[in-house]
C-alpha cells in the first residue's frame, strides 16, 4: 500500500529526495559532519541522543540526511530508520583503535540488513587531522571493507573540523547515485 | 361549413347504427319518462339502464306502499281519475289517433329522412371521398406548394440578395452618377475657378508687365543717372589719374630724395667711418708718437752722449774729412777739369797733384769744416733739446688737440646720428605718404573698376529689360491663345456634360423605374418571405426544442457512460488491488509460518543461549565476588598506592597503545586464560592476607587492577556478542510485529545492567533508561513537527518505541499517506483485526 503510494508520488515529483543515513559510533562526528555538509561551519556538538535530520543540496541534488545518535543504548533503534535509504555513510573515528572492532561489528551488522541491501556505503575515517590517526587502508582492513561482496563501497579519510576530503566523498556519493539510477 | 357538416354526419353516424330501433325508441323513452314522472318527479336516474331499474323497482314498491295507504284518497280521485281516465282515454285515443297519424307520419318523414339522410350520407360520403382525396390533392398541392414556396422562397432569397444587390448597384449607380455631376460640376467650378485664377494670373502678368515696364522705366532712368555719374567718376577717375600722375612724380622725388638722403647718409656714414678711423690712426699715431716720444727722449738721452763722443769723434773726424773734402774738391775740380777738357795724362797727374793738393786742401777745409759742424752739431743738440722740449709741449697740445678733436667727432657722431634719424624719420614720413597715396590710387582704381563694372551692369539690364519685355509679350499672347484654348474647352466639356447630364437623367429615370419595380416585388417578396419565416420560426422552435431535448438525452447519456466508465475503472482499480492484497496476504501468511518455525528454532536457541549466559554470569559473579573482597581488602592499600597506580596506569595505556591490534587480542586471550588460576591463587593468598608485606600487597593490586581491566574487556566482548545474538534473532524476527522484537530486544537489557553493576556503577541502569525516555521524547517531538516525508520514516521508530502494534503502525502510515496526497479517501480506523496478524504473540522467554 506505501510502495503504491510511493510509487505514484515519486513518479508526480520526478525528483525524489535522496536518503542518506550518517551512522558510526558515540563521538565519530556524524553530527558534525552533517552540518559541516548542510552549513559548511563547525558547530559545537552535545552527543545525540536521537537523531538530527537535514535537507542538503549538493550538486542540484537534495539529500534527506539523517544522523542517528550513535550511542550504545541507542543504537538498535538505527535498524528503524533503514528503510528506503539509498547510501549509508558510516563514519568511524580513526584514532579510537580500542572500539574499531566494535564498530566492525556494528557495520556489519548493519550491512546484513535486507532493508540496506541496495544501499550504498561511504566509510569516513574522520578526525585524520589526529595524530595518532589510523591510515584508510589499515581501516578498511580491520572493517573487513574488502571481504563485503555486492556492495558499493569507498572509503575516505576526512576531518570534519578541518573540512577535508568531505567534498570528495561527497562528489563520489553523488557520482555513483546517479550512475545508480 | 365542414364542421356543422361534420357535426351532421358524427350525429347521423351515430343515430345511423339502429336506423330499425330509432322508431320505437323516443316512445319508450315517453313512456319510461311518464312512469318516473309518476313514482319520482324529478328523477335524473330514469334514463338510465338496468340498474336504475332495479332502483325504480324498489322505489316504485315503496311508492306503490304509499300508493296503497294512499288508495283511499286515490279511490276518492279513482273517479275523477276514471273521468278524467276516460276523457284520457277519449283523449288517448284521440292521441293515439292523433299519434298513429303523427307516427306513420313521422315514420313516413323518417323513412324519406332516413333515405333522405342515407342519401345525404352517400352523398356526403361520396363528398367526404371527394373531400378527402380534394384534401389529400389539397395537400400534395399544398407540399407542392410549399416546395415551390421555399423553392420561391429560395428564389425570393435569391432574389432578393439579387435585389439588393441590385439595389445595393443601383444606390451605386445613383452614387456613381452623382459623384460624376458632381465631379463634373466640380470639375466645371476648377475649370472656372482656372479660367478665373487664368485671368487674374493675366491681370498679374499685365500688372506685372506695367510694373516691369516702370521699372524698366525706373531702370532707364537708372541707367542715365548711372551713366551720368559713370561720366562724373570718369571725370574724377582723369582728375584721379592726373593726380595720381602728380602723386607718382611726388613719389618719384621723393625716391629719388630718399636716394639721395640715403646717399648722404651713406656718405656720412663713410665720413663718420673716415672720421672714426682717423681718429684712431689719430689715437694709434698719438700713442706710437707718445712711444717714439719715450724712444726719443731716450734716443736722445743716448745720442747725448753719442753726440759726446761723436762730437769729439766728429772733432777727429771733422778735421780728416775737411782735409778729405779739400782732396775731394780738387778731385772734384780736377776731375771737373778732365771732364771739361780731356787733358793729357801729364795733366792728368798733374791735375791729379793739383787734386792731391786740393783734396788735403779741402782735407784742411773739412777740418775746419768739422769743427765748425762740431760746434754746429753742438748747437744742434742744444736745438735738438729745445726742440725736443718743444716737441713735448707740442704733443701736450696735440694729446690736447687729439681730446677735443675726440669730442668732436663724437658730438659730429649725435649729431649724425641725429641727422640720421631725421633723415629715417623723414624717410618714413615720405614712405607713409607713399603709401597712403599707394592707398588711394588703389581706391581710384577700385572705383574706377566698379564705375566700369556698374556701366557694364547697367548694358546687362538693359538687355535684361528688354528680353523680359518680350518675355511679358511673349506670356501675354501664350495666356490670351490659353484663356481662348479654354473658352473653347469649357464651351465644348458644357456641351458634353450638359450631353452626359440628360443621359444620365434617362439612365437615372430608367433606374428609378427599375427600382420601384423592384421595391414593388421586393415587397411582395418580403411579404411571402414574411410569412415564410413564420413558419420557418415555428418549425425551427420546433426543431430547437427537439435538438434541446435530444442534447440534454444525449449529455444524460455520456454522462452515463462516462459514470460507467469511472465506475468500470474504479472496479478494475479495486479487483487489482483486491488481488495485490490477497497475494499479499497469502505471502505474509507463508512468510508467517516460516517465521513461526524459525521462531521455534530461534526460541530453542535462545534458551540454550540464555543458560550459556547465566553459565558465564555466575561465573563471572564469582570472579568478582572474589574480585570484590580483594578488592575491599586492597582498598586501603591501594588509597596509599594511588600515585604508584597512576604511573602504572599509563604504563598500561602505553601497553595499550600499542597498535598491533591482533597481538593485544592475543594478550587479552592469554590475561583472560592467566584469570582464572590468579584468581585460585588469589584465594589462597586471601587467608593469608594479615601477614603479607606492603610489597606482595603492591604486586597483588597491580595484578588485581589488571585483572579487573581484563575482566571489564572480557564483559564488553560478551556484551558486544550479547548484542550480536540480539541483533541476529532481531534478524530472524524482522518481520514479526516490532513490539515482539522490542521485548526482546528490552528483556536482556535489565540483565545487562546486572552484570555490569558489580563491574562498574549502579548508574548505568537509569542511564540507558533515561536515555531510552530522552530518546523517545525526541523522536515522538521531531515526528509530530517535521516535515511529512520525514515522518513517513519516523513512523517505525515511533511504533517501536512506544511498543505500537502492527494495525497501529499501518493506520499511522495510511493517515500520513492520506496527509502527504491530495486524493485518496481518509482511511477508516480500523478496529478489526487480520487473520494474519490475530493469532497471538507466542511469549518466548
Amino acid at each position: 500500500m506505501g510502495g503504491f503510494f510511493s510509487t505514484i508520488f515519486s513518479s508526480l515529483f520526478g525528483t525524489r529526495e535522496m536518503r542518506i543515513l550518517i551512522l558510526g559510533l558515540d563521538g565519530a562526528g556524524k553530527t558534525t559532519i552533517l552540518y559541516r555538509l548542510q552549513v559548511g561551519e563547525v558547530v559545537t556538538t552535545i552527543p545525540t541522543i536521537g537523531f538530527n535530520v537535514e535537507t542538503v543540496t549538493y550538486k542540484n541534488l537534495k539529500f534527506q540526511v539523517w544522523d542517528l545518535g550513535g550511542q550504545t543504548s541507542i543504537r538498535p533503534y538505527w535498524r528503524c530508520y533503514y528503510s528506503n535509504t539509498d547510501a549509508v555513510i558510516y563514519v568511524v573515528d580513526s584514532c579510537d583503535r580500542d572500539r574499531i572492532g566494535v564498530s566492525k561489528s556494528e557495520l556489519v551488522a548493519m550491512l546484513e540488513e535486507e532493508e540496506l541491501r541496495k544501499a550504498i556505503l561511504v566509510v569516513f575515517a574522520n578526525k585524520q587531522d589526529m595524530e595518532q590517526a589510523m591510515t584508510p587502508t589499515e581501516m578498511a582492513n580491520s572493517l573487513g571493507l574488502p571481504a563485503l561482496k555486492d556492495r558499493k563501497w569507498q572509503i575516505f579519510k576526512t576531518s570534519a573540523t578541518k573540512g577535508t576530503g568531505l567534498d570528495e566523498a561527497m562528489e563520489w556519493l553523488v557520482e555513483t547515485l546517479k550512475s545508480r539510477q | 361549413m365542414f364542421a356543422k357538416l361534420k357535426k351532421k354526419i358524427a350525429e347521423e353516424a351515430a343515430i345511423a347504427p339502429r336506423p330499425g330501433g330509432a322508431a320505437r325508441i323516443p316512445r319508450s323513452i315517453s313512456k319510461e319518462s311518464v312512469a318516473s314522472v309518476g313514482a319520482d318527479s324529478g328523477d335524473d336516474f330514469a334514463s338510465d339502464g338496468s340498474s336504475s331499474r332495479e332502483d325504480l323497482s324498489s322505489q316504485l314498491f315503496r311508492r306503490n306502499e304509499q300508493i296503497r295507504k294512499l288508495e283511499a284518497k286515490l279511490s276518492e280521485y279513482a273517479e275523477q281519475v276514471r273521468n278524467l281516465q276516460k276523457i284520457k282515454e277519449k283523449l288517448e285515443i284521440a292521441l293515439e289517433k292523433h299519434q298513429d297519424s303523427s307516427m306513420r307520419k313521422f315514420q313516413e318523414q323518417n323513412e324519406t329522412y332516413q333515405a333522405n339522410r342515407a342519401k345525404m350520407a352517400e352523398g356526403m360520403v361520396l363528398a367526404l371521398a371527394k373531400k378527402d382525396q380534394e384534401w389529400a390533392e389539397k395537400l400534395t398541392q399544398l407540399e407542392k406548394d410549399k416546395r415551390l414556396l421555399t423553392a420561391q422562397l429560395q428564389e425570393m432569397k435569391n432574389q432578393s440578395l439579387n435585389l439588393f444587390q441590385k439595389r445595393d448597384e443601383i444606390d451605386e449607380l445613383e452614387g456613381f452618377q452623382q459623384q460624376e455631376l458632381a465631379k463634373v460640376k466640380h470639375l466645371l467650378l476648377k475649370k472656372e475657378e482656372s479660367l478665373a485664377k487664368m485671368e487674374q494670373e493675366m491681370e498679374a502678368r499685365t500688372r506685372e508687365l506695367n510694373h516691369a515696364h516702370e521699372e524698366l522705366l525706373a531702370s532707364v532712368r537708372v541707367s542715365s543717372d548711372l551713366s551720368c555719374e559713370l561720366e562724373m567718376l570718369q571725370r574724377q577717375y582723369s582728375a584721379l589719374e592726373d593726380q595720381r600722375d602728380h602723386l607718382l612724380a611726388a613719389e618719384t622725388g621723393a625716391e629719388n630724395k630718399i636716394t639721395t638722403l640715403e646717399q648722404r647718409e651713406q656718405e656720412l656714414q663713410v665720413f663718420i667711418q673716415q672720421l672714426s678711423v682717423d681718429l684712431q690712426k689719430a689715437q694709434i699715431t698719438a700713442a706710437c708718437s707718445e712711444k717714439r716720444l719715450g724712444m726719443m727722449q731716450a734716443e736722445h738721452e743716448s745720442l747725448k752722449l753719442e753726440n759726446e763722443q761723436q762730437n769729439q769723434k766728429a772733432a777727429v773726424k771733422a778735421e780728416e774729412r775737411e782735409k778729405l773734402i779739400e782732396h775731394l774738391q780738387e778731385k772734384v775740380s780736377s776731375l771737373e777739369k778732365r771732364l771739361e777738357g780731356n787733358l793729357s795724362d801729364e795733366e792728368q797727374v798733374q791735375e791729379l797733384l793739383k787734386e792731391k793738393t786740393i783734396a788735403e786742401q779741402k782735407l784742411d777745409d773739412t777740418r775746419q769744416q768739422l769743427l765748425a759742424a762740431r760746434t754746429s752739431q753742438a748747437e744742434t743738440v742744444s736745438l735738438l733739446e729745445t726742440q725736443i722740449t718743444n716737441l713735448y709741449s707740442q704733443v701736450t697740445d696735440s694729446q690736447a688737440l687729439l681730446r677735443e678733436k675726440e669730442e668732436f667727432i663724437k658730438g659730429f657722431r649725435e649729431s649724425s646720428l641725429s641727422q640720421v634719424k631725421e633723415l629715417e624719420e623723414m624717410l618714413q614720413i615720405s614712405d607713409e605718404k607713399l603709401k597712403k597715396s599707394n592707398e588711394i590710387m588703389i581706391e581710384k582704381e577700385a572705383q574706377i573698376q566698379r564705375l566700369s563694372s556698374l556701366a557694364e551692369e547697367s548694358n546687362k539690364l538693359q538687355q535684361h529689360i528688354l528680353v523680359l519685355e518680350q518675355k511679358n509679350v511673349e506670356q501675354g499672347n501664350r495666356l490670351e491663345a490659353e484663356i481662348a484654348a479654354l473658352e473653347k474647352a469649357r464651351e465644348s466639356d458644357k456641351t458634353a456634360a450638359s450631353h452626359q447630364i440628360h443621359l444620365l437623367k434617362e439612365e437615372n429615370a430608367n433606374l428609378k423605374e427599375n427600382r420601384n419595380e423592384y421595391e414593388n416585388s421586393l415587397e411582395a417578396h418580403k411579404l411571402e418571405l414574411k410569412k415564410l419565416k413564420e413558419e420557418w420560426g415555428q418549425r425551427e422552435t420546433v426543431s430547437v426544442e427537439i435538438a434541446k431535448a435530444l442534447e440534454e438525452t444525449r449529455k444524460q447519456k455520456e454522462d452515463l457512460q462516462q459514470q460507467v466508465a469511472e465506475l468500470t475503472t474504479l472496479i478494475n482499480e479495486k479487483e487489482q488491488f483486491l488481488n495485490e492484497k490477497t497475494e499479499a496476504v497469502l505471502q505474509k501468511e507463508e512468510e508467517i509460518d516460516q517465521l513461526k518455525k524459525g521462531h521455534d528454532i530461534v526460541l530453542l536457541q535462545m534458551h540454550q543461549l540464555q543458560s550459556d549466559m547465566e553459565a558465564c554470569r555466575c561465573k563471572e559473579a564469582k570472579k568478582e565476588e572474589s574480585i570484590g573482597k580483594e578488592m575491599n581488602v586492597l582498598r586501603l592499600q591501594i588509597e596509599e598506592e594511588e600515585e604508584e597506580e597512576e604511573e602504572e596506569e599509563e604504563e598500561i595505556l602505553e601497553t595499550q597503545d600499542e597498535p598491533n591490534v591482533i597481538g593485544y587480542g592475543e594478550t587479552v586471550k592469554e590475561l583472560s586464560d592467566d584469570l582464572y588460576p590468579l584468581s585460585n591463587d588469589e584465594r589462597t593468598l586471601n587467608g593469608e592476607v594479615d601477614c603479607v608485606d606492603m610489597v606482595q600487597l603492591q604486586k597483588e593490586n597491580r595484578d588485581l587492577e589488571q585483572q579487573i581491566i581484563e575482566k571489564n574487556k572480557t564483559i564488553k566482548q560478551l556484551q558486544q556478542r550479547m548484542l550480536e545474538l540480539k541483533k541476529t534473532l532481531q534478524k530472524e524476527l524482522k518481520i514479526r510485529p516490532e513490539n515482539d522484537i522490542f521485548e526482546v530486544r528490552e528483556k536482556p537489557n535489565p540483565e545487562v545492567p546486572t552484570a555490569s553493576t558489580t563491574v562498574t556503577n549502579n548508574s548505568d541502569l537509569n542511564d540507558s533508561r533515561e536515555i531510552n525516555f530522552e530518546y523517545l521524547k525526541h523522536v515522538v517531538l521531531k515526528f509530530m513537527s517535521c516535515r511529512e516525508s520525514e515522518a513517513f520514516h519516523l513512523i517505525k521508530a515511533v511504533s517501536v518505541l512506544l511498543n505500537f502494534s502492527q494495525e497501529e503502525e499501518n493506520m499511522l502510515k495510511e493517515t500520513l499517506e492520506y496527509k502527504m496526497s491530495w486524493f485518496g479517501s481518509k482511511p477508516s480506523p480500523r478496529g478489526s483485526i487480520r487473520p494474519s496478524i490475530s493469532n497471538p504473540r507466542v511469549p518466548w522467554s
